[in-house]
């Protein structure tokens, strides 16, 4: 129901009634946050990715057909922009993924006590950033309870059943890093 | 089992996709298969620890911004839809006050006036054209040019209004519209020449032709239109033809006003 109706509410975008974007923003912000942040590790730009992702979709929205479904497009249009982003920065990326681990550290658990779990969470984390940007983001978008493979696959520009067997592939290579850094 | 296939189905079991049917099939499916339960362990161990929930909050500077964005982008919208009929709520603010009321009012009963006289029908070529091919493009753009060199004020009216009804107008129909707005004794002619002109703003000679225009105009309704129309056009080329007007031409002191305000507003 809430994929159809974000689908109305970008065609009604799309006709003008430029609004209702206010109402799409609202329910995937945190979301597309989400992405980027784990793509990036950099709140700060993940913010500046989520607007651009607003701002290219108020500029293209002629070219939403309604067809598919609204996740898909906008996530396209993500993923389009953090590879933008990405091509554009690809220095400071590097360097932003330690700085970043050590916000998110901070952020999550504070300096207490469970510096096991911590240990494994920090290492697992490196593993994700060390991991191709392809890899890393159908891996983020695998895990999203509400995109359905299928989905992945049209965000992809693949069938369901090759973002099946590219996630199963962006996990193994997880674990083979996660216990690299481990030795 | 193919590999594979089987990685994709441990795909589908850890990321929920699978119904409960699904779900108790795959955990029967590695009871049986004990050869799998190792590859399953680890990839589930793995997969639970990738955590993509924790995640900061966004600031509120991001819903300021985001929304700051939308609202600008809203009025620009807004602003270049309203453009071109905001000159017109413009004239008539200026059209409101006595003299300018006492002359619309003059010219309206003349035209009815005008209308009643000339009541007997239009030329026969004209009637003949309009018979045979009112749909045609190229028959409409010549019942333009006929309708517009008639001697009565209501054909030429007519055949301004046929104009607009043109979709690729042709140069010739643009130089006769131009030609109207430049040497019709008519006022509202005048008038009306410019409204359907500015359906083909696109047309470079249009704009020239109506820049061009504005110091050949005697009349106090057609200068105000015509500066409010630049001013919502931002041409910066009529800034010149105004001062000239200012120049050569005994203006109106509510006229002059408004053609100061107009250049201002260019500039």
């Amino acid at each position: 129901m809430q994929q159809l109706t974000d689908n109305a509410l970008m065609l009604k975008v799309k006709s003008g009634d430029l609004d209702k974007l206010g109402l799409l923003y609202e329910r995937h912000k945190k979301r597309l946050f989400g992405f980027f942040y784990n793509m990036n590790g950099n709140p700060s730009i993940s913010e500046d990715l989520v607007q651009n992702v607003f701002i290219r979709m108020l500029r293209y929205r002629h070219t939403f057909t309604g067809e598919g479904s609204f996740a898909a497009w906008m996530f396209r249009t993500a993923r389009n922009i953090n590879y933008d982003h990405y091509r554009k920065h690809k220095k400071e990326a590097n360097q932003a993924g330690l700085t970043s681990l050590e916000y998110r550290l901070e952020d999550e658990h504070g300096l207490e006590n469970k510096m096991e779990e911590k240990d494994k969470i920090s290492q697992l984390n490196r593993a994700m950033q060390l991991l191709t940007p392809e890899k890393r983001e159908v891996l983020i978008l695998s895990k999203y309870k509400e995109i359905k493979f299928s989905e992945i696959g049209e965000i992809l520009g693949c069938s369901e059943g090759a973002a099946k067997v590219k996630a199963h592939r962006a996990l193994k290579d997880l674990r083979t890093i996660f216990l690299q850094l481990e030795m | 089992m193919e590999q594979e296939r089987f990685d994709i189905w441990m795909m589908e079991y850890l990321s929920n996709s699978l119904d409960v049917k699904g779900e108790k099939e795959f955990e029967r499916f590695l009871q049986d298969h004990p050869e799998y339960q190792k590859q399953f362990g680890e990839m589930q161990r793995t997969w639970g620890q990738v955590d993509i929930t924790s995640v900061p909050e966004p600031s509120e500077a991001m819903d300021k911004r985001f929304f700051d964005m939308l609202h600008s982008e809203i009025e620009k919208t807004k602003a270049s839809e309203n453009s071109l009929p905001s000159w017109f709520s413009r004239i008539t603010t200026v059209l409101w006050r006595p003299q300018m009321a006492y002359g619309i009012l003059l010219l309206v009963l003349g035209l009815n006036l005008g209308y009643f006289l000339n009541s007997d029908s239009p030329s026969e070529v004209v009637k003949t054209t309009v018979a045979d091919n009112s749909e045609a493009e190229g028959v409409r753009q010549q019942l333009v040019l006929t309708l517009l060199k008639q001697p009565s004020a209501n054909e030429r009216l007519q055949g301004i209004n046929e104009a607009t009804k043109i979709k690729e107008i042709d140069e010739t129909v643009i130089k006769a519209l131009l030609q109207t707005l430049n040497s019709d004794s008519n006022v509202n002619v005048r008038l009306a020449a410019i409204e359907s002109l500015t359906n083909y703003l696109d047309h470079p000679t249009v704009r020239e032709g109506l820049v061009q225009s504005i110091v050949k105009q005697d009349s106090p309704i057609v200068q105000v239109t015509l500066a409010s129309l630049m001013v919502a056009l931002q041409e910066k080329k009529s800034i010149e033809s105004f001062k000239t007007l200012m120049r050569t031409q005994e203006l109106d002191q509510s006229v002059k006003q408004k053609l100061e305000t107009s250049i201002n507003s260019i500039i």
